[in-house]
């Protein structure tokens, strides 16, 4: 299986946090006949151990975390919409305007309001507030509503993977299935060493799954592998471009969650130049994942964050460069075989 | 071919406002199952002469419009970033991530970008960005897309066709696509029927941007009567209710001192013998349809003014329910096997 129909699978499947058993069904199916183990724990992560090459003396972990924002339905109106919050960090201003898919059943819905031509002024030029907005799935009444779809279904942008432009990629959800699909293609390749894994839940409601397989495999490095806000935008100056599309993978010294241990920072910008990676810096302390929780577990962990860059974080469509994923999962492979010397 | 076939095949053709080309022959393909007789105008409307009941015999028009709203593309960034201008009432609350594509030489499929959260801090993040602020990402550089791209190229939002509940149906362009096919709806009515006046069937160009297209085909034909056909505002939760017609509740009947009050008179009875659902939609002027341009052409034309009640108008998730569309149509056709001119 290519990595980019690991990617495209993953990133088509719907799970937002709390709900991630339908992707980690599809991973299962990826890794099963290419694991020594794997095990869904008690939160949902699914944690998996594949041998290597040769056995490490320190323990290490790879994490990349299944969960996708979206929206969730909280009840009811009596005219048969649906009324949603949204789950993780959804921007406000891309939720207006869409179709989205409903429950299992994946059962479309739209989410709009009364027509411009109605609007004042002052509300054309004001992002409609999220609570204030519903779904329609074409009910007339709270009853035919119910009869679909229950509270607590989960709401998800549709699943619209594709290529892009001259080497790039989009979609809802890259942020984190891109991490999944490299370990599972790692995981479906001869490793340098002994490594485990997790495909956590819960990241994008606060990094709440990887506390829990970090602490259960309890290794001495973890590298985290997620997706990382790139502003390589029209007018925005370099400094706060944060990192760019096209310039490989992401290391930063320090983010929002986590200061990075100097040594594997150091390593990882090291085995670019010698392995003729591209690996990039940020350009702001910005952003955070689950390594900002993975290392304080228990007495404390290494942990690196490797990261792709990727535009439009959180919204219907991430957009990221198909070289630069390429290259997160070449220096991750490479920094497995350093760690393992 | 039913109406939900007429209107997704409808729907999925392009044409942003002068731009009608790939619309207009979809609508004409379809009008080819009634008449020979169909001709593209200069204006880029779509004209067919359905019926000639001899000489002397008065002729009818039936109206739609054929355009849809969409964007214009006015510059390419060094940075490779497309910016636009509206064409038509874009509501650009919701421009945010939505996939467009670009009708260059070749079509470019996009991403609107967004700014992260590092970028729009505190209020910014409550704005609704300008249109021309707006960027939209193709995932090539300037060089690249100066190949296919060039400034007046029509943007199209993408949407998918889809079905929600009470055969409510969810698309972009259903503004005026449900007007035209509510009328090949009321053609296949006809069909081998004996009409009592000469009919002309008019597909029309640029309403969204002034019905300048109707304003032209209306002077060239000068018929003793028209209909216009468009959508109008369905009830949302968010909306005056005195300013909504009913989605479900058939065609909206439109009463106004620039349209004729007899017509009127006729299609309200008509509705009310024959058992079709209607609701009347009263207006204090001028209607913001091509009704406004029809009456006063040539030396003035008898107008009536019938509406399909649509949600979500101007975005690229418009619903109706096509219970009306065909009522719409039923009407038109009731109408016109009685029509004594």
């Amino acid at each position: 299986m290519e990595f980019l129909n690991i990617l495209q699978t993953l990133c088509d499947e719907y799970g937002i946090s709390g709900n991630e058993s339908a992707v980690a069904s599809r991973i299962i199916e990826m890794i099963e006949d290419y694991v020594d183990e794997y095990r869904v724990d008690n939160m949902g992560n699914v944690i998996a151990f594949k041998k290597g090459a040769k056995t490490p003396a320190k323990k290490i972990m790879i994490d990349a975390h299944m969960d996708e924002v979206g929206m969730i339905v909280t009840g009811f109106a009596s005219d048969g919409r649906l009324c949603f919050t949204t789950v993780g960090g959804v921007d406000a201003r891309v939720v207006l305007g869409r179709q989205v898919v409903v429950g299992e059943n994946r059962i479309p819905g739209v989410i709009g309001t009364k027509a411009v031509h109605m609007q004042s002024e002052e509300e054309r030029k004001t992002a409609a507030p999220v609570d204030k907005l519903y779904i329609d799935i074409g009910c007339s009444t709270k009853e035919e509503a119910m009869a679909l779809v229950d509270p607590g279904d989960e709401v998800c942008f549709p699943a619209g993977f594709g290529t892009f432009g001259n080497g790039y990629l989009k979609g809802k959800a890259i942020d984190d299935r891109f991490g999944c699909a490299v370990m599972v293609d790692l995981i479906r390749s001869e490793l340098p060493c002994d490594c485990w894994f997790s495909f956590s839940v819960q990241e994008e409601v606060g990094c709440r799954g990887a506390a829990g397989s970090a602490y259960s495999i309890a290794p001495d490095y973890a590298i985290a592998l997620e997706s990382t806000t790139a502003a390589d935008l029209a007018g925005v100056s370099e400094p706060k471009t944060v990192c760019c599309l096209g310039k490989g993978a992401v290391v930063g010294f320090m983010d929002k969650g986590t200061i990075y241990p100097k040594e594997l920072y150091r390593l990882c910008h090291e085995i670019g130049r010698e392995q003729n990676i591209p690996v990039q810096g940020k350009t702001m302390v910005a952003g955070g994942n689950n390594a900002g929780v993975i290392h304080k577990t228990a007495g404390g962990i290494k942990t690196i964050a490797i990261s792709a860059p990727c535009r439009y974080l959180h919204s219907p469509f991430c957009v990221v460069k198909e070289s630069d994923l390429l290259a997160v999962r070449d220096l991750t492979r490479a920094l497995l075989a350093k760690l393992a010397e | 071919m039913t109406t939900l076939e007429i209107l997704r095949r409808l729907c999925d053709a392009d044409g942003v406002s002068g731009e009608e080309g790939s619309a207009c022959e979809a609508a004409a393909e379809l009008l080819r199952a009634y008449t020979d007789d169909v001709t593209v105008d200069p204006f880029g409307s779509v004209i067919a002469n359905v019926y000639d009941a001899g000489e002397g015999a008065p002729r009818l028009l039936l109206d739609a419009h054929i355009d849809q709203i969409g964007m214009i593309v006015t510059h390419i960034t060094e940075e490779g970033f497309i910016r636009v201008a509206p064409c038509g009432g874009v509501d650009r609350r919701l421009l945010l991530a939505q996939e467009v594509v670009i009708h260059g030489t070749r079509p470019v499929p996009g991403i609107v970008g967004t700014k992260p959260p590092h970028l729009t801090s505190g209020d910014e993040a409550k704005k609704v960005v300008d249109i021309e602020d707006i960027a939209i990402d193709t995932g090539y550089t300037k060089e690249e897309l100066l190949q296919w791209v060039a400034p007046g190229d029509r943007v199209t939002y993408v949407s998918s066709f889809a079905q929600l509940e009470n055969g409510r149906i969810t698309s972009r362009s259903l503004d005026d696509r449900a007007g035209a096919a509510s009328i090949l709806h009321t053609l296949e009515l006809l069909k081998g029927k004996k009409l009592p006046c000469s009919l002309t069937v008019v597909f029309s160009s640029q309403e969204e941007t002034g019905g300048m297209g109707a304003a032209t085909t209306a002077f060239r034909i000068h018929p003793d009567a028209a209909i216009a056909v468009d959508v109008s505002f369905a009830l949302t939760a968010d909306a005056d209710e005195v300013k909504c017609g009913k989605m479900g509740e058939g065609p909206m009947i439109g009463s106004s001192p620039i349209l004729n009050r007899g017509m009127f008179d006729e299609l309200l009875d008509i509705a009310k013998t024959s058992g079709i659902p209607w609701q009347v939609e009263v207006m204090g002027g001028r209607t913001s349809t091509n009704a406004d341009h029809i009456s006063v052409a040539a030396g003035g034309v008898r107008t009536a003014l019938l509406s399909v009640p649509l949600r979500y108008m101007h975005t690229p998730v418009e619903v109706i329910q096509v219970s009306d569309v065909d009522a719409v149509g039923e009407l038109m056709a009731k109408y016109i096997l009685q029509y004594e001119g």
